[in-house]
């Protein structure tokens, strides 16, 4: 009987000749992807982790039932219950995004399980796929029994369902990154770019950020999680490598695309659960620190390892970690009854902490909240004034990423209208109008939200809006977590009363 | 039959979707701009309508202005 060393080396290369197909048939460059080339280019395919099906079986087992111990010490609704409303709101951010957006992982594995070109590959693709299924079932499991104390947690299976949006964002980035993705643009995109330049190292500063929250729960789940990604994220790096030296510059688009991609999802979840959604005293750092500590220099490190140049764009992502997610955050704070989860107004404290962070362009924000703070004192506290204190016309979006016209800073938003093919598209920020015009076969037909309105898709009216086409309710829409009620606003004033 | 704009107010954080009418002047166009974002930024007495980078004449109308549907404007102080 072979030794387990001796066993798998033939158990994971498991490639044949063709006798009565041609190789082009079985791995047609639609789906296998592109470059082109025969066998003999991928037969080195390599990875570290060489793990087995009954090592992977067992390894994962383990890892649930940690999670699971876990979950039954410290993860009942009373345990919930005790966190800080802000990190509440992160939860329920994280619940809704994070996972069927793993689902549409498990489906871009498996069509590299079928299609990537080397059995190696094709095996190490499977157990991508066996991981994203169960980073797609933990979350479900653990976030969705939370409905029975806070309905905005059904948005943990319902999200992704709705033309909310966000998850229009959401899905039209998941979809092509994973859903509708040939072999190698997926794990270029996702296992190069995605894990080992985001979510990898993300996981990690999001544990951290649980662990200071007090939420030993969400802490081991993304542990667990991120320890699943540490080995698939290996799979870009032989299919980057093998594509690099037949077409490097394609391998450069698609870094610069995805990161540009990825980046902008990303500094949405993670700048405001970092930012405005975990208390203030329970902060370890910055988001702009974090980024600084556990993204850029590895990222760029990484990229020079692979003979790869920084995105063309980069100055622009380093001047956007100071300003692009509190755009967005006051952005969405002022309509926040088109989410599904309730958001805090920054005091005194936190601006205070906000204007060291952020020095460059904090005095422009703080003048948007000090206006928001001055709506609340005019109208007064109170659920009944939700809606008094809330934006009233159509917010824009990118006809890119689908996300709010919100880059650029509060004295020059970058926004940009581009005329193709007899239509008119608006764009949030150049690299958004780049990839555009470098596909635009691929983007052209998508509608954002303001195309549906104007077209009759969806309803003008922000009440049928959020109702008949977010699927929200007035229980399930966000709302100011205080409903306006902060000592530090003072009395309301007089003139109103 | 109104005209779709895409407007930014200098100061705030997020473009919003202007209705326009075509003999609305573009003073009252920065005035619907202002209006809509006011939550966020405060009113401003003095402003200045930018199309196209250039700075138009607030009393000519949008038609007059040549400004057309999903067209960006911008209001900024001045």
């Amino acid at each position: 009987m072979l030794s387990r060393d001796d066993w798998l080396p033939l158990a994971r290369k498991l490639d044949w000749d063709y006798s009565y197909v041609r190789e082009e048939e079985v791995f047609p460059e639609v789906i296998s992807g592109r470059p082109w080339l025969p066998h003999s280019e991928w037969k080195d395919w390599e990875e570290s982790f060489k793990t087995s099906y009954r090592e992977y079986v067992d390894n994962q087992y383990e890892k649930d039932m940690a999670v699971y111990a876990v979950r039954d010490a410290v993860g009942r609704i009373e345990d919930v219950q005790k966190l800080a409303t802000p990190w509440m709101n992160s939860l329920k951010v994280h619940a809704a995004a994070l996972p069927l957006a793993e689902f549409t992982g498990v489906i871009g594995n498996l069509r590299g399980a079928r299609f990537g070109r080397d059995s190696a590959w094709r095996t190490m693709a499977t157990f991508g796929a066996l991981d994203e299924y169960r980073h797609t079932q933990i979350p479900l499991l653990l976030f969705h029994h939370l409905v029975r104390f806070d309905s905005q947690f059904d948005w943990t299976h319902k999200f992704y369902h709705t033309n909310n949006w966000f998850a229009v964002a959401a899905r039209h980035f998941f979809d092509e990154l994973t859903v509708g993705q040939n072999a190698i643009e997926f794990h270029i995109a996702t296992n190069f770019v995605l894990e080992t330049g985001f979510t990898n190292l993300q996981f990690v500063g999001l544990a951290s950020l649980a662990r200071e929250s007090n939420d030993h729960m969400f802490e081991r789940m993304v542990t667990s999680i991120q320890t699943d990604e540490a080995r698939h994220a290996q799979i870009g790096h032989p299919v980057l490598e093998t594509v690099m030296k037949h077409d490097p510059e394609y391998v450069q688009y698609l870094v610069d695309k995805w990161f540009w991609r990825n980046w902008r999802i990303f500094s949405i979840l993670t700048g405001l659960s970092i930012d405005y959604l975990t208390a203030l005293d329970q902060r370890p750092y910055s988001f702009k620190e974090f980024m600084e500590e556990w993204i850029i220099d590895q990222f760029l490190r990484t990229l020079d390892e692979f003979g790869l140049k920084k995105p063309w764009y980069w100055d622009l992502v380093i001047d956007e970690l100071d300003i692009y997610h509190h755009m967005i955050y006051a952005s969405a704070y002022s309509y926040r009854a088109t989410l599904w989860f309730n958001f805090v107004i920054p005091g005194p404290a936190e601006r205070k902490w906000l204007r060291q962070k952020y020095p460059k362009y904090w005095d422009d924000m703080d003048a948007v909240w000090e206006q928001i703070s001055e709506r609340w004192r005019t109208v007064g506290p109170g659920p009944e004034n939700e809606l008094a204190v809330h934006g009233t016309a159509m917010p824009t979006f990118c006809d890119l990423c689908q996300l709010p016209l919100s880059a650029g800073t509060p004295r020059h938003n970058t926004a940009r209208v581009l005329a193709h093919d007899g239509r008119k598209y608006i764009f949030c920020s150049e690299p958004c109008e780049w990839i555009f015009r470098r596909e635009p076969e691929r983007y052209a037909n998508h509608q954002d939200v303001v195309k549906r309105v104007l077209s009759g898709e969806a309803p003008a009216e922000l009440p049928k809006l959020l109702t008949e086409y977010f699927r929200l309710t007035p229980e399930t829409w966000g709302k100011d977590a205080h409903h306006g009620s902060y000592a530090w606003l003072g009395p309301r004033k007089k003139s109103a009363a | 039959m109104p005209i779709p704009l895409y407007g930014f107010l200098q100061g705030d954080t997020i473009g919003l979707l202007i209705l326009a009418e075509e003999n609305d002047t573009l003073q009252t166009l920065a005035r619907k701009l202002q209006d809509a974002a006011s939550l966020r930024v405060a009113g401003r007495k003095q402003v200045r309508v930018v199309y196209n980078h250039k700075t138009m004449d607030t009393a000519i109308t949008v038609a007059q202005a040549g400004l057309q549907a999903l067209d960006r404007f911008d209001v900024i102080a001045g």
